[in-house]
């Protein structure tokens, strides 16, 4: 059986863009996240802010191309450029902005930006992650 | 009634805290991964796992920052947030099922903003496991109310 196709390290084009399909939040996000972490909105109506931090990354995985062969999410920073709203609709759009070669895979950097219906950046960051080689 | 409440005047730089314990469970990632829509075979394929350097199934990163919000905010008396505004943050090692995590919270920085009602409040911290390994670190700038009249 083959093995589901993968994006290798090889394959990311520098300042490639890829935009995510969008999604609604809604009241059952905010109370499957709250109740999970205990990170609790401050206000009813209010999106604590790392929950479309996390939905950006399954969205992220809705894309036209096999996911990215990922070994290690190594960090990242985060900006909260205006709050989200239950009810807001998001998509994000990232870009490559650095690639470098290591020995043993490479390092990916991706500037992510979580938009909104209204057109608006909410959210913005980078990502640094290490990625797989293609393998000879 | 009183507002237990801290405000950014009240806060001092320096000052540390440490959370209560929190087991991470099987439960806890697949909810996470149904959540997120982020179903990696790292967090969901114990088979294909057990041939990987981890050895096992491990948290998403995401979880386990999601996981220390929580618990920083048992770790000390709420600060009067408005907003969470930035995060500098480091995945360190692997948060596995059975690991029980908890934060250690030191404000570093404190800053007035143009707006006086409000000002910045740098916090960095450490997610450590059981047996006191760094899982994940970084600094977190919130904005917090300043006392009214202050």
């Amino acid at each position: 059986m083959s093995q589901p196709s993968k994006f290798y390290f090889e394959d990311v084009v520098l300042h490639g863009v890829l935009e995510t399909p969008a999604m609604t939040i809604t009241e059952a996000h905010v109370a499957l996240y709250a109740g999970l972490s205990r990170d609790d909105p401050r206000e009813t109506g209010a999106v604590p802010e790392i929950l479309p931090l996390c939905l950006t990354t399954g969205l992220g995985w809705r894309v036209p191309q096999p996911p990215l062969a990922v070994l290690a999410f190594m960090g990242f920073e985060w900006n909260v450029v205006l709050p989200v709203r239950v009810g807001d609709t998001i998509f994000s759009r990232s870009r490559t902005a650095t690639k470098r070669s290591m020995r043993e895979g490479g390092v990916i950097i991706e500037e992510r930006e979580v938009i909104n219906q209204r057109g608006e950046i909410v959210h913005k960051g980078k990502f640094t992650f290490l990625v797989a080689k293609r393998p000879a | 009634m009183t507002d237990s409440r801290r405000f950014f005047d009240d806060i001092q730089v320096g000052e540390e805290y440490e959370s209560p314990g929190r087991t991470v469970t099987e439960t806890d990632i697949v909810i996470f991964a149904g959540l997120s829509g982020d179903y990696n075979i790292l967090h969901t394929d114990a088979e294909f796992m057990k041939s990987s350097i981890f050895g096992e199934r491990i948290a998403h990163g995401l979880l386990g920052l999601a996981i220390q919000a929580g618990l920083f905010t048992r770790a000390t008396q709420p600060y009067a947030t408005l907003a969470f505004v930035a995060l500098r943050w480091k995945f360190k090692g692997p948060v596995k099922i059975g690991d029980t995590i908890r934060v250690r919270a030191r404000v570093t920085a404190k800053k007035e903003t143009a707006k006086g009602d409000r000002g910045v409040v740098t916090v960095e911290r450490t997610v450590l496991n059981q047996r006191d390994e760094v899982v994940q670190e970084g600094e977190t700038d919130l904005m917090v109310e300043r006392r009214a009249g202050a």
